[in-house]
């Protein structure tokens, strides 16, 4: 009974954030749009509709927001029930089950109307196709993994900040030297990321192997995440990076990170998440690439779309639902509201609209994007089904190693085999 | 009144009604209605469901597929973490719900001193249940009982360095287990109706007779209380297995540190809605019937034994 109270208290707050855009109800079309996020994205994005909304005064739309783990529970469940939003904004790890089971609209017929995107970088744009090569989701800006630090921190110490040529061992050693110069308690150098599945795969991927290989089986072995667990142990051990007590109370936020609570110098997040990292800290946040094994390594990042936008395929007004898509991936007005919260945005006149007018963050942003762009490996196979609870598992792995309950070499064993039976199951 | 509520109901026979007072009846489950399309909708049809798909495959998106006795098997042989969930809610509500009751048992005891301003205490020390089960709670309690909370606080004042308590894979279930007992107000409030209906003149023969206050609890208020811890631990061991909102907020539904707060509803939500295996999550759910259904009817085959019905 309290669940059920709960999770209805949650949907109240997700409506609540979400709200209706203006004119809901003069207008003559009706469109639904979900997204998932938090505060800053559900303030931007009804922003958006609004401005959306001006300058279409036949067309409301119905802002539906949520939290992450919340909003693939409703959307299966409205799938099911046929009852899904217009417009969906849709994660890579999903995009290809959706659309494999016609709930997605094949959006290739709109690219010589309404969807002004044909121009784009096909790199940019083709993430977005199944393997039959149809358009199911366009790029909803660009982003990849950052190692973001406090450059404010670093300067005091008198360190030099990381570079994209900087090693995982020299990491290892600044973590260690924030911890010591700083000589705080309960500060470290670094937050513990042996939990984060994207840097684990920046490093699988500097090794030549990959996370999940195409047929959706794993891309790396039992030496591979023996060393990335002995790595963290270690820095765990030197005090190079918190230990496992500090790092067990993140919660997947921006907010719960022991970077933005003041017990860490550095984190690595996504590079989109630099904003809401910035606005929580009173130090000065730079960001760099991640860290690499050695010089000769393959490069470990990519460029992802931080998400996508997708049309329902039993949507009543596709043409409106293209309409606002297209609003949100290449109108300039869509651009400086939105700004680069959602990674940086692949359209040319949404770019240079943040170049011009924006802040030193939403620069720095964009640069570093540019910066990746030049140092990245092609994009991987979509994760299998499983990868989610695969996320977990790893975090959980490396939380018995950190505690002390569990050698690294048993870690590493039982991860690949726990691993392969999640796979296994599908 | 409430002692009532835990007797078995008496079957009497009544006397056939005559027809005209038959048009009351059925105007009384038309006023039913709406609660019986409630229970046949929204509760019998969906369990009666769950029951059918626990024996298939089914991820919300594609249809179902048959699976046979697939999903039980892999709980019972295969799946540790079905075990290292039964393990921590066992812990929980082995720990909690007799510490609640004591405490409820305790605090409505000295409510019922009959002091001043009783509604009052009485109104204050029912407010944890009324938020107890709350978001807002579970968060302010993270802020407790993390590494540098209140209550470390309050330790380093008396020069102490305690843990972090929510963090600790050894002491988080400790923390939920000290929310859930927290919640002592309605089993509180039904105990202290007990109290007030056992005989003040059973004690004043007892003090007569020169028996201690102590003596006066185990052999008077303890006997003649029994209906009444029996039906608050039923409720409250009910309720226990079915705990899910502090442990989903604490461990942001992970279940961590390392599966220490993987409460068995927690891990059934993470299958159905984390994974969707809605096959898999709906045999853990009729697992969790067995179970709460076994230690109801223990309970009740107990109650002969030692609940005392002053017929």
């Amino acid at each position: 009974m309290t669940t059920r109270r709960s999770m209805l208290a949650g949907l109240g707050t997700a409506a609540l954030l979400g709200g209706p855009a203006r004119g809901a109800f003069a207008a003559s079309t009706r469109l639904r749009m979900a997204w998932w996020g938090g505060r800053e994205r559900a303030d931007r994005t009804n922003r958006a509709l609004e401005a959306f909304t001006r300058k279409h005064s036949d067309i409301a739309v119905a802002g539906e927001s949520m939290g992450w783990s919340d909003y693939w529970p409703k959307l299966a469940t409205q799938v099911v029930g046929r009852n899904a939003p217009d417009l969906i904004q849709m994660d890579y790890r999903y995009l290809f089950e959706y659309a494999v089971r016609d709930t997605l609209l094949p959006l290739d017929k709109y690219l010589s109307g309404p969807l002004k995107v044909g121009g784009w970088d096909p790199k940019f744009l083709d993430v977005g196709r199944t393997s039959d090569g149809k358009l199911y989701g366009v790029n909803f800006g660009a982003n990849s993994p950052a190692l973001v630090y406090s450059a404010t921190a670093l300067k005091e110490l008198g360190l030099a900040p990381p570079t994209p040529d900087t090693t995982w061992g020299e990491l290892a050693q600044l973590g260690e030297q924030v911890t010591r110069k700083a000589n705080r308690t309960s500060y470290y150098g670094l937050c513990d990321s042996g939990m984060r599945e994207p840097i684990l795969e920046i490093f699988v991927r500097q090794k030549g192997k990959q996370l999940y290989t195409p047929e959706g089986k794993l891309g790396f072995g039992t030496d591979d995440i023996r060393e990335w667990f002995a790595l963290w142990d270690e820095m765990r051990k030197r005090g190079a990076c918190v230990p496992a007590d500090i790092q067990a109370l993140y919660q997947n936020s921006i907010e719960s990170s022991a970077l933005s609570l003041g017990k860490a110098a550095m984190d690595c997040p996504h590079s989109n998440q630099l904003i809401g990292y910035q606005q929580l800290n009173q130090e000065r946040l730079g960001l760099t690439m991640l860290p690499t094994i050695d010089a000769q390594a393959p490069p470990g990042q990519y460029l992802k779309p931080s998400q996508l936008l997708s049309v329902y395929a039993r949507s009543r007004k596709p043409e409106a639902a293209v309409e606002l898509l297209n609003f949100f991936v290449t109108d300039p007005e869509a651009g400086a509201i939105l700004s680069i919260e959602r990674g940086v945005p692949i359209d040319p006149a949404q770019r240079a609209v943040l170049k011009d007018g924006q802040d030193q963050k939403t620069k720095d942003l964009v640069e570093y994007i540019d910066l990746v762009a030049g140092r990245v490996g092609p994009l991987p196979p979509p994760p299998p089904k499983g990868a989610g609870e695969i996320t977990l598992l790893l975090r959980r792995v490396n939380e018995q190693i950190g505690f002390g309950r569990m050698a690294v070499a048993d870690g590493a064993k039982q991860f690949i085999a726990e691993a392969e039976d999640i796979l296994s199951r599908g | 009144m409430l002692a009532s509520l835990a007797r078995p109901a008496l079957a009497g026979a009544r006397p056939r009604q005559p027809a005209r007072r038959r048009w009351h009846g059925l105007a009384g489950y038309l006023f039913l209605l709406p609660w019986l399309i409630g229970f046949f909708g929204l509760t019998l049809g969906p369990a009666v469901a769950s029951l059918i798909l626990s024996f298939t495959h089914f991820d919300l998106i594609t249809d179902p597929r048959w699976a046979g006795l697939a999903n039980y098997r892999r709980i019972a042989f295969i799946d540790t973490k079905f075990w290292a969930s039964l393990h921590v809610t066992f812990t929980y509500v082995l720990l909690s719900v007799p510490l609640k009751l004591a405490f409820a048992l305790g605090v409505a005891m000295v409510l019922n001193k009959g002091m001043r301003g009783l509604t009052v205490y009485r109104a204050i020390f029912y407010l944890p249940s009324l938020l107890g089960g709350s978001v807002a709670i579970a968060v302010l309690w993270r802020e407790i009982f993390s590494g540098s909370g209140l209550l470390n606080r309050l330790l380093a004042l008396v020069g102490l360095h305690g843990p972090s308590w929510i963090a600790d894979p050894d002491t988080a279930i400790y923390t939920l287990v000290v929310l859930g007992v927290w919640q002592f107000g309605s089993p509180m409030i039904i105990f202290l109706a007990g109290l007030r209906q056992i005989p003040q003149d059973l004690y004043e023969a007892a003090s007569l007779d020169g028996a201690s206050r102590r003596r006066q609890f185990f052999r008077i208020t303890l006997p003649l209380l029994t209906p009444i811890i029996f039906f608050n631990a039923i409720v409250q061991v009910i309720d226990a297995f079915k705990a899910f909102t502090p442990a989903f907020i604490i461990s942001d539904g992970g279940g961590g540190p390392i599966n220490a707060t993987l409460f068995y509803t927690l891990y059934l939500y993470q299958e159905a809605f984390g994974n969707f295996r809605m096959g898999y999550a709906s045999a853990l759910a009729w697992i969790l019937v067995l179970i709460i259904g076994t230690f109801t009817a223990i309970s009740f085959l107990s109650a002969r034994y030692w609940v005392h019905y002053d017929e």
